[in-house]
């Protein structure tokens, strides 16, 4: 059977924040299903659509950068064009989960083992924005940063300052940063925020109450590959992509 | 106006758990509360979200309220004592879901009671919204608070706490309490005029005045409305899926059970109903589950037509077919063959008690050979694994029915292994069993009959334990406690409220959660109050007395319970009126009458060699 591998790329807005990515899956599943989109199933006792999450999102955290590979059953979805797909998605997503563009892909290697950055903006108050200023051109100018990372086999102390790629002011007073993310390396933009808050002194004792997480605001941007040549930050939908259709165009 | 949502997402939801249990906003949710609607309604159900969003009868009532453009109805459930502790130091009340509207700005807040031991959880959610729990303490502003679901067919233990319940099937009872709500506000009737106008709406009680009630019944639900969209949540719900209700009631007649009682006659949706139906709900909502629900789907007279057309329009789309209840027979395990091609991994029956004597006591009607043979063919397709469900404690009940529910649980076991061993793989089978606590309920010809003590219910627990140390078979048992205060609840009167409330003040929450359950503080809360839950979980009942639970008319008569009762004594079995002919139970008069979709086939003995 053929397949062709479609590349979408998702919004989460501010009413779904606190949705799982489990939930965020399932209900991307479903607009699949709504959509009457012929997407190919997994053999075996629990067939499952095949759909790939490129990387999973903190719950509380918004974003326009949710990607996916999704295959299409050849056979039945021979001549959906991407603008057809585009269409059938928008109108059957639910709120919440705009869909900001599609295209196809060749979906080896995976979109998952190809990602490496990802890029926030992080809301922070005024005051807190004080308080980091110094703790951020601190992190910039050092060549190592040890941290309490939390990941998958729980929470350690590592050196983030490889991992940080980009960190800086936005003209609207927002913390745009670049960070690690994926398989290899990986470091979670509350983990950063709580580091920097740390050198300047607040968060840093076990069980100290500060400013919670909440209300720093944080909205992923982008997702990257890293350019096999030049190093440079690649959007998963500029190479090997095609028939790119893309929200208002 | 509405809660400070600010507030609640920067502050309080990234600190507890299960965050989108609260915001909302899922597919096909309503447009919810406006200030200029006609009439509006908090639906609260007294458990958490998933288990709330699991409910058909809370969908049904919410679709029905918001198809209609003057009225607007919005979702509550009971925060987790994580998020309850939150919504107390911030100030947080109780809100809709569609527009974080508090609670207290409906003109109607309508409490679905599934199940008893979400008791303490109507409170909470009362006192969250700030509104006063004793309907006598009540005030103009205030929203009228009615309680529908199984529970109001004994409504007396929660009654202080609700101006209104409703009685039996909400289809139609909903609509008329919303228009004569919107008619009362029209004309600027005073609050308590508006209650006792919705009092004399068919099927409501009015617990203030102990009056009479008839139950609600939709005599054909072909033309009962239904929803064309669920809401579809995020977060996983108990059972996440398109839930079909291919018919209402049953009339087997097991005799401890309440809902085989409390929703006759059986009616049956038609088969062109049901399809146009799923159509419309598998489309608008795209979940990979049609769940055919009811009592017992695989008594609906067209099931196999139903299944085959379904699986074959909807299977393709990667949408499975799926029976959440079979009866013990061969004639089951060849629907579940068709439904679950891809679902090998187990299959539950319910013989409910061990011994011939006791299946006939209850009056359910399976026979050992029934059960080996279903069992045969379910290890033979494939599942490795079974589940038995069985009670204790039933009426009349002796060591030797303890004894058989082993013993037949063993030879399960033992032909699962020559099954599978046919196959090289006798290590595979199994036999999970689970074994609950009878719990006598009203309305049933058990209703008089005492629940064991707690402290015979875990000698049995005990004695059954000894008796299953096999390997490959395991054993688990509802809790003792829970079940002793379900019975408590389920046969009490008026002066349990206060006891509720007591234990509620103590700290009792989600009391059906294992978790969460404190016994411990209900006794207290008796024992503050001079009871003692004994007195109703393990009393008597005369057959004489007048019960709590008589003013309120389920349909089904007195006379026939009674003498339901009597020949479970005398080891009597009753067959179905679908098969036999009118068993006289009462319920069917005028236009209320059983309504079949096609040719009943009859019970296992006779319909069971079609696999």
């Amino acid at each position: 059977m053929s397949t062709t591998v479609v590349r979408v790329r998702l919004g989460k807005g501010d009413q779904i924040r606190f949705v799982s990515h489990l939930g965020f899956m399932r209900a991307f599943e479903r607009t699949v299903r709504r959509a009457r989109i012929p997407v190919a199933y997994s053999g075996g006792y629990h067939p499952h659509p095949r759909i790939s999450f490129a990387t999973a999102l903190g719950v509380g955290m918004t974003s326009e950068a949710e990607y996916l590979d999704m295959e299409l059953d050849g056979a039945a979805s021979g001549s959906l064009s991407t603008q057809e797909l585009f269409d059938r998605l928008q109108l059957a997503a639910p709120p919440g989960m705009p869909v900001i563009a599609v295209c196809t892909a060749d979906g080896r290697p995976t979109l998952a083992s190809r990602i490496e950055w990802a890029s926030y903006r992080i809301g922070v108050h005024d005051a807190v924005r004080h308080e980091l200023k110094d703790a951020v051109l601190e992190l910039l100018s050092s060549d190592s940063a040890i941290a309490e990372v939390n990941t998958k086999s729980g929470q350690r102390r590592a050196d983030i300052r490889p991992l940080v790629r980009e960190i800086c002011w936005s003209s609207s007073g927002a913390l745009e940063c670049t960070v690690a993310c994926g398989g290899r390396a990986h470091v979670r933009p509350q983990d950063l925020i709580a580091h920097l808050r740390s050198m300047q002194g607040c968060g840093g004792a076990p069980g100290q109450e500060c400013e919670p997480i909440g209300r720093f605001g944080i909205h992923r941007t982008g997702l990257y590959f890293t350019d096999r040549e030049g190093g440079d930050l690649v959007s998963p939908m500029s190479v090997e992509c095609r028939d790119l259709v893309m929200a208002g165009s | 106006m509405m809660v400070n949502k600010d507030l609640l997402v920067t502050d309080i939801l990234p600190r507890v758990s299960q965050p989108a249990r609260y915001t909302g906003h899922e597919l096909n949710a309503g447009a919810g509360y406006r200030a200029d609607a006609e009439a509006t309604l908090l639906l609260a159900f007294p458990d958490v979200y998933e288990v709330g969003m699991s409910y058909i009868g809370f969908k049904i009532l919410y679709d029905i309220v918001n198809s209609n453009q003057a009225w607007a109805a919005e979702r509550a459930f009971a925060p987790w004592p994580d998020m309850e502790a939150q919504m107390r130091v911030h100030e947080i009340p109780l809100y809709g879901l569609e527009t974080y509207t508090p609670a207290r700005n409906f003109d109607l807040m309508g409490f679905t009671l599934q199940y008893e031991l979400t008791y303490s959880n109507v409170l909470s959610m009362l006192q969250l919204a700030g509104i006063p729990m004793h309907a006598d303490k009540r005030a103009e502003g205030d929203p009228i608070v009615i309680a529908g679901g199984p529970c109001a067919s004994n409504p007396e233990p929660m009654a202080p706490f609700f101006d209104l319940v409703v009685v039996g099937d909400g289809e139609e009872a909903i609509a008329d309490i919303m228009s004569e709500t919107a008619r009362g506000k029209r004309e600027g009737a005073p609050r308590a005029e508006i209650v006792s106008r919705l009092a004399r709406i068919p099927g409501v009680y009015w617990p203030q005045a102990r009056n009479h009630v008839e139950r609600r019944i939709v005599t054909d639900l072909d033309s009962a409305e239904y929803p064309r969209k669920f809401v579809v949540p995020f977060l996983e719900a108990v059972h996440d899926r398109v839930a079909l209700e291919v018919m209402r009631g049953c009339s087997r007649g097991c005799r401890f059970c309440q809902a085989g009682m409390i929703y006759r006659p059986v009616r049956e949706r038609s088969m062109n109903n049901l399809c146009e139906l799923a159509e419309a709900l598998v489309g608008s909502s795209g979940y990979e589950e049609l769940s055919l629900l009811s009592l017992s789907s695989a008594d609906y007279t067209r099931i196999k037509d139903l299944i085959s057309k379904l699986a074959s329009e909807y299977g393709p789309q990667g949408v499975a077919v799926s029976l959440p209840s079979l009866r013990v027979d061969s004639f089951s395990i060849a629907l579940a063959r068709d439904v679950e091609k891809s679902r090998r991994t187990g299959l539950t029956f319910a013989p409910e008690a061990g011994t011939q004597r006791m299946r006939d006591i209850i009056n359910k009607g399976v026979t050992e050979d029934d059960l080996m043979a279903a069992a045969t063919d379910a290890f033979e397709s494939g599942w490795d694994q079974i589940k038995l469900y069985f009670m204790i404690g039933l009426p009349f009940e002796t060591l030797e029915d303890i004894d058989g529910i082993a013993a037949l649980s063993r030879r399960v076991l033992q032909l699962g292994r020559q099954v599978a061993g046919a196959r090289g793989k006798a290590g595979r089978a199994r036999v999970n069993v689970s074994v609950s606590s009878f719990v006598p309920k009203p309305h049933t010809p058990f209703q008089w009959f005492p629940q064991n003590t707690r402290e015979q219910l875990e000698e049995k627990q005990s004695c059954l334990k000894e008796r299953v140390r096999v390997r490959g078979l395991s054993v688990s048992f509802h809790d003792v406690e829970a079940s002793h205060l379900e019975a408590a609840f389920a046969r009490g009167d008026r002066r349990l409220a206060p006891v509720i409330e007591r234990a509620w003040d103590l700290g009792c929450r989600f009391d059906g959660w294992s978790d969460q359950f404190r016994p411990g503080l209900w006794q207290q809360a008796f024992s503050d109050m001079s009871l003692d839950s004994s007195m109703w979980a393990n009393a008597e009942y005369g057959y004489g007395d007048t019960l709590p639970w008589d003013h309120i008319d389920m349909g089904v008569s007195r006379a026939f319970l009674l003498r339901e009762a009597h020949r479970a004594e005398d080891g009597l079995t009753t067959p179905d009126c679908r098969e036999a002919g009118c068993s006289g139970c009462g319920v069917c008069r005028g236009d209320v009458r059983v309504r079949l979709a096609g040719e009943f086939a009859g019970s296992s003995s006779q319909g069971g060699g079609q696999a």
